[in-house]
């Protein structure tokens, strides 16, 4: 009896396993397609790439070019974590939205929280910014869900939340004001490589261009710096490193981490990142100078 | 027994939900539109229809005393390769049904048919039994589906059914659980009444 019984659970266990190993890949596969089409309802674009795997991506158009990122939430609702996907163009607005079924996953209440998925929601917040992102009974512009106030107010707090989190993302490398968000305005003082960053009446910092050797070719980078000698942005303008090693200078994590301190190499893509910090520190040095 | 008697004896007369009152979590949990309620309905026939088969196969190899952890097994195994093969394969079917295979696995209708009748019973009795009862807790759902759906939210199968006036102002309570309750237990009396 009980040798039938551990048969019969044997049996089992072996049949699934096998079921298992033979449809995962396939699953795997399903679920790519299912997030690209999940990514190209949120907003018009050519191919998307991760910037950070699962989260956000960037989206280039059919010419190449960065129109916009695609990101990821998951803010408490009433019933659990609902997913929301958001598309954002250059200037921050959003360009749709996507919230998971629930057969995806959204566990809000069926026939009433779940009403967040359908068209008369989520097409609310087309051409919206952070700023108009609120409920109508929270003194904003969305109309909720009746009798779901609480999972529509998720969905307003989750985009916002991941509007403030990944904005950061959108910023194109050439504008300063994204290496140096505090500055107004900004006086050229060497012709295309260096700017006075001005406050409403003083001089904040510098933000210079330079470049410095990599491992494959030049790398160029655009650094903002403060009076005290904080570094308040990194970004790569030109790189030719090995993609899928050297390449990884640009990953933003690595780039936004300068702001707290220069950063230890990244592992197994040592020649390039120490390439890059050397550089920085080296005309941080040279420049300094201008902040005097 | 006749077979056809097998068959629709699991419709009203020994209807899974409104008679033997078995089955009741996902029937008030998926009820509250027509829609979920239809989908959860034929997932569990479909499930129910197979578990019988395989249950009646296997009957007189099963041990009596573990039969119901062998029962269990079987129907979880079951459920749970029809779940990845639909993921696999059938992404759009998973996204319509794929919620209710989780509720599926542990649902007491599925176990109870298996001890009640297609452990004692010949391969296509059980088949016909499964098909029944199946379509019987589809059909109790479905209405209940309907009655929450129209009232809850003044719509049927998704289409407005009262004009725009009533769309603002629903009997919400009607597609919370409580509604379910309701609706379950007018149903059971109305059964209990005209049965007799």
């Amino acid at each position: 009896m009980v040798v039938t019984l551990f048969i019969v659970a044997l049996i089992c266990s072996v049949i699934l396993s096998f079921v298992y190993s033979y449809t995962a890949p396939q699953i795997e596969e399903t679920q790519k397609a299912l997030t690209l089409a999940g990514l190209k309802e949120v907003i018009v674009a050519q191919e998307f790439t991760p910037v950070m795997p699962d989260t956000v991506w960037e989206a280039i158009d059919s010419t190449q070019n960065v129109v916009g990122i695609v990101f990821r939430v998951f803010p408490q609702g009433y019933g659990g974590p609902v997913p929301i996907m958001v598309g954002l163009d250059l200037e921050g607005k959003i360009t749709g939205i996507r919230i998971a079924s629930a057969a995806e996953g959204l566990k809000e209440t069926p026939g009433l929280g779940v009403k967040i998925i359908e068209p008369s929601f989520r097409d609310q917040f087309i051409g919206k910014t952070i700023d108009n992102i609120l409920l109508k009974k929270d003194g904003g512009e969305i109309d909720a869900i009746t009798a779901a106030t609480i999972s529509s107010r998720a969905v307003c707090n989750g985009i916002k939340q991941g509007i403030e989190e990944f904005a950061s993302y959108l910023c194109p490398p050439l504008d300063k004001r994204c290496i140096f968000p505090d500055a107004q305005d900004f006086i050229e003082a060497i012709t295309d490589t260096l700017w006075y960053a001005l406050g409403e009446s003083d001089t904040l910092g510098i933000v210079f261009i330079a470049t410095t050797q990599g491992y494959a070719d030049q790398i160029e980078f655009i650094v903002g710096l403060t009076i005290k000698g904080q570094i308040t942005g990194v970004e790569i303008l030109y790189s030719n490193e090995t993609p899928g090693i050297g390449d990884v200078i640009r990953d933003k994590e690595f780039l936004n981490s300068f702001k707290e301190k220069m950063p230890d190499a990244i592992t197994g893509a040592t020649v390039s990142s120490e390439a890059l910090i050397n550089g920085i520190k080296e005309k941080v040095e040279i420049y300094k100078d201008y902040l005097k | 027994m006749k077979k056809s008697q097998i068959f629709t004896r699991g419709l009203i007369k020994e209807n899974a939900v409104l008679v033997l009152m078995i089955g009741l979590c996902p029937a008030l949990a998926v009820s509250g539109t027509v829609r979920d309620a239809f989908g959860m309905g034929l997932a569990a026939t479909f499930v129910l229809f197979f578990s019988n088969i395989i249950i009646s196969i296997m009957r007189k190899r099963i041990p009596n005393e573990v039969r119901i952890p062998i029962f269990i097994l079987i129907i979880s195994t079951f459920v749970t390769i029809i779940d990845y093969f639909m993921q696999a394969f059938q992404p759009n079917l998973y996204q319509a049904l794929g919620v209710f295979v989780p509720l599926i696995v542990v649902n007491c209708m599925i176990l109870g048919r298996a001890e009640a009748y297609a452990s004692k019973n010949s391969v296509i009795n059980s088949a016909l039994d499964g098909l029944g009862v199946g379509l019987g807790f589809t059909l109790a759902l479905t209405v209940m589906g309907a009655i929450r759906e129209i009232f809850g939210n003044g719509t049927l199968l998704g289409m407005a059914i009262f004009g725009e006036g009533f769309k603002n102002a629903p009997v919400i309570f009607m597609i919370l659980p409580p509604g379910a309750f309701l609706v379950i237990g007018v149903m059971k009396a109305l059964i209990n009444r005209y049965s007799k």
